[in-house]
């Protein structure tokens, strides 16, 4: 069953500060992300499915999955000092492949890629602890062409009908977001008012309408990551988001949400 | 419609965005290019056009060529990171 849905900013800054980013802004992002792990203790998931986009980290340009599931038995990474590691939670990642395939998703499986830090970071601040296994869903936010939102949200429609039905108890954590446009020359200019605006959409339960953007509006406001929010909102339905923070610095929009199912 | 700020890469970048994806995420690769980026380079076929750019940090350069903007971006971070010359404060 679902049993929870968050979704929480990754943005590397968060977790290795350069002396550019705001030491108090990232501490309040920090809270948020505690406020999450103390909801996570209280909802005693026996997995966390993390949807995010990867950081051409697992996949490069020999292969580019729209959907992809990981199914290994663990995943791990590394990040600057940081390595990683999580065990997988495989009947829950094999069900989602199966059924997913079975419902018409066309999806790629591995087990065995890198885990990119966009599952990492999230999971450093928040997962409970005793630490329960992860199913790392990926998304392609990066490389064009990506999937629409519309398929996205279709997907989470899928997966919110999948984990429903099964005997575990399993968090949706949709990591990503808000507006940024790193590597290009819009990197200090994010849209904080697009933001605001999808915020005020997702507080009063309206997420299902953002499956109706259209992939350059997402691009234009930079918000291309935002396709594992979207997916996540399929699976939450007419839920209403209650948002921890909104934190703009001065290149990304830092959001952490939860949807109370 | 405006100019995408992620586009399809263009094949003829492969090398090139190979080669920032080897920066980002090969440690030893990395450690190559601290110590010999001309020969680092020559391991993936960069022309001399992509080395200039990528030598001299030169995003919009990069990006001209078919470099992907946020491999640019991380495999700079990246490198600095490995030099040293930016601190960071880890949690």
């Amino acid at each position: 069953m679902l049993v929870g849905a968050f979704a929480c900013a990754h943005t590397p800054q968060l977790i290795a500060r350069p002396e550019t980013e705001d030491r108090e802004l990232v501490l309040r992002v920090h809270a948020a992300f505690a406020r999450v792990r103390r909801r996570l203790a209280m909802l005693r998931p026996d997995a966390i499915a993390v949807v995010a986009g990867d950081h051409v980290e697992a996949f490069f340009l020999d292969a580019v999955p729209a959907l992809a599931v990981y199914a290994g038995a663990e995943a791990a990474g590394t990040f600057g000092p940081y390595e990683y590691r999580f065990p997988v939670h495989e009947p829950l990642a094999r069900a989602v492949v199966e059924q997913g395939i079975e419902r018409g998703f066309d999806l790629l499986y591995t087990q065995h890629a890198r885990l990119d830090y966009a599952f990492f970071v999230p999971l450093h601040f928040t997962m409970p602890a005793p630490a329960v296994p992860i199913v790392p869903l990926h998304v392609n936010v990066y490389l064009p062409p990506q999937p629409t939102p519309r398929r996205c949200h279709a997907w989470g429609q899928a997966l919110g009908a999948i984990l429903g039905a099964r005997p575990e108890r399993v968090v949706l954590m949709a990591s990503g977001g808000m507006s940024h446009y790193p590597g290009t020359d819009r990197y200090a200019s994010p849209d904080f008012d697009w933001d605001r605006r999808i915020l005020d959409t997702l507080r009063d339960g309206r997420g299902a309408e953002l499956a109706a953007l259209t992939g350059e509006e997402l691009d234009k406001a930079g918000n291309v990551e935002l396709r594992t929010w979207i997916t996540v909102l399929g699976a939450v339905g007419a839920a209403k988001a209650e948002v921890y923070c909104y934190e703009p610095s001065w290149h990304h929009g830092n959001a952490v949400v939860e949807w109370a199912l | 419609m405006n100019e995408m700020h992620y586009r399809f890469p263009p094949a003829s970048a492969y090398p090139l965005n190979r080669c920032l994806f080897a920066l980002k995420s090969d440690d030893a690769f990395r450690a190559r290019f601290l110590a010999d980026a001309k020969a680092a380079m020559a391991e993936h076929g960069l022309d001399a056009g992509s080395q200039a750019a990528l030598l001299a940090s030169d995003r919009d350069a990069l990006v001209a060529r078919g470099a992907h903007p946020y491999l640019v971006f991380m495999a700079d971070l990246r490198v600095r990171m490995a030099r040293g010359t930016a601190t960071f404060e880890y949690f």
